[in-house]
């Protein structure tokens, strides 16, 4: 499964909490735990960016799990 | 999958036919293993599939990995390498933790492992080894390294394990606790220990808040992660001192007490419905020491899960009370 790409505005809405999803892949959920809280409060640019990066890098590399892949159907459909 | 209890003698037999194994026991009996491709941590509490909880001094907890494993390497780290869990060995499938429990390697992994490099990039999964309770104090927690036989008491040991083709992993966690309808709680400081907690936004003693609200401290704090439920259990409190805790608080998180949990059997049945787990790709789960004591498991199971009860879980950080395991599935 292909993720999408990182200038999907998709991971933007995720990681700003604008958008909220049930989520099934662990790793996701803690990164998203900490990184929606701190762009929140800050959301610069740079930290949306930088929280963006993150949480694609996580799906990417974990692609051929089945829960990650569960995750991205549930946010880009 | 192969997970069960076995002597000295047969689990060595499973290291010359060459398999690849997780180990948890005793000291005295990990020491007696040949060298081969396994690591091992210790404790004496174990979740069987035969007895359920059981307390076994002669008996060595094997998970065998081999279906699961194209090729492994194994890496020892002090609590300054550590942070390179998810970088090295690229390419692997998954990473297999075991850390001694109060060690550098524990207190600095706990504290540190949200933010290291990579985070999550791919599946890490482990425990934290303990002692027998009544040893606490008089013998230390070890971690073995099979590849060279050595046992170490302030690192962490690691394998990275490389998937067969066709084979992924995923990690998840049974929590049966949730957050109570109490106040929000946040911290100042990322710590093991605390003196003062904000309480919806003001600032009190934490240890006086649990008193005079007579908190059940055999209850953790839940933090909600994402709808990822991750629980700090309560070690001590000092009246008037300091509140101390199995795994660190976070500055910027918000946590809540748990509601109480009357029936571990029936809120542990219900999680596992909500999962939607049929327990036939379960490679290896653990369970909590505090979760054993607090909810009796002795003699009870916990099915489909069996594995070590531990001084700590971990599925990509630390945590407490909860059930971790990995599942394996063909794609």
């Amino acid at each position: 499964m292909s993720v999408p790409p990182k200038s999907n505005p998709r991971w933007a809405d995720v990681v700003t909490g604008r958008k909220t999803y049930t989520l099934k892949f662990l790793a996701a959920k803690i990164l998203l735990g900490r990184v929606v809280r701190t762009v929140s409060a800050a959301p610069t640019p740079e930290n949306v960016r930088d929280a963006v990066d993150q949480l694609f890098a996580i799906y990417e590399k974990n692609a051929s799990s089945p829960s990650a892949q569960e995750d991205i159907k549930i946010i880009f459909g | 999958m192969q997970q069960n209890m076995y002597s000295v003698v047969e689990v060595e037999k499973f290291i010359a036919e060459g398999r690849t194994l997780l180990l948890a026991g005793e000291e005295a009996l990990l020491r007696q293993l040949p060298k081969g491709q396994w690591i091992g941590g210790t404790i004496p509490y174990f979740i069987t599939p035969s007895e359920g909880g059981a307390v076994s001094q002669d008996k060595i907890f094997v998970t065998d990995i081999t279906a699961v494993t194209a090729s492994a390497i194994t890496s020892v780290y002090d609590q300054n390498g550590l942070g390179k869990v998810y970088t090295d060995a690229e390419g692997s499938g998954f990473s297999f933790i075991i850390l001694p429990a109060t060690s550098p390697a524990h207190a600095s992994f706990a504290l540190n492992g949200p933010n290291y490099k990579d985070f999550g990039n791919r599946p890490l999964i482990g425990w934290v080894a303990g002692v027998h309770l009544s040893d606490l104090g008089k013998a230390t927690p070890k971690v073995f390294d099979g590849s060279s036989g050595a046992a170490y008491e302030q690192e962490a040991v690691v394998m990275h394990v490389t998937l067969p083709p066709g084979k992924s992993v995923d990690v998840g966690i049974i929590n049966i606790f949730e957050q109570g309808d109490g106040d929000m709680l946040t911290f100042a400081a990322d710590g093991f220990s605390c003196t003062d907690v904000m309480v919806n936004g003001v600032k009190e003693n934490f240890a006086e808040y649990i008193t005079r609200n007579n908190l059940d401290t055999k209850l953790p704090l839940v933090a909600d992660y994402y709808g990822a439920l991750v629980n700090i259990s309560f070690q001590s409190v000092d009246p008037g001192g300091e509140v101390k805790f199995y795994a660190p608080v976070f500055t910027g998180i918000h946590y809540k007490h748990a509601k109480a949990v009357s029936n571990y059997a029936a809120s542990f049945g219900e999680q596992l419905r909500k999962s939607n787990l049929d327990g036939q790709n379960i490679v290896f789960s653990c369970n909590c020491i505090l979760n054993y004591l607090y909810s009796e498991l002795e003699g009870r199971k916990t099915d489909p899960f069996v594995g070590p009860i531990t001084f700590g879980e971990i599925a990509y950080q630390l945590l407490n009370q909860t059930l971790v395991y990995m599942e394996v599935h063909d794609i």
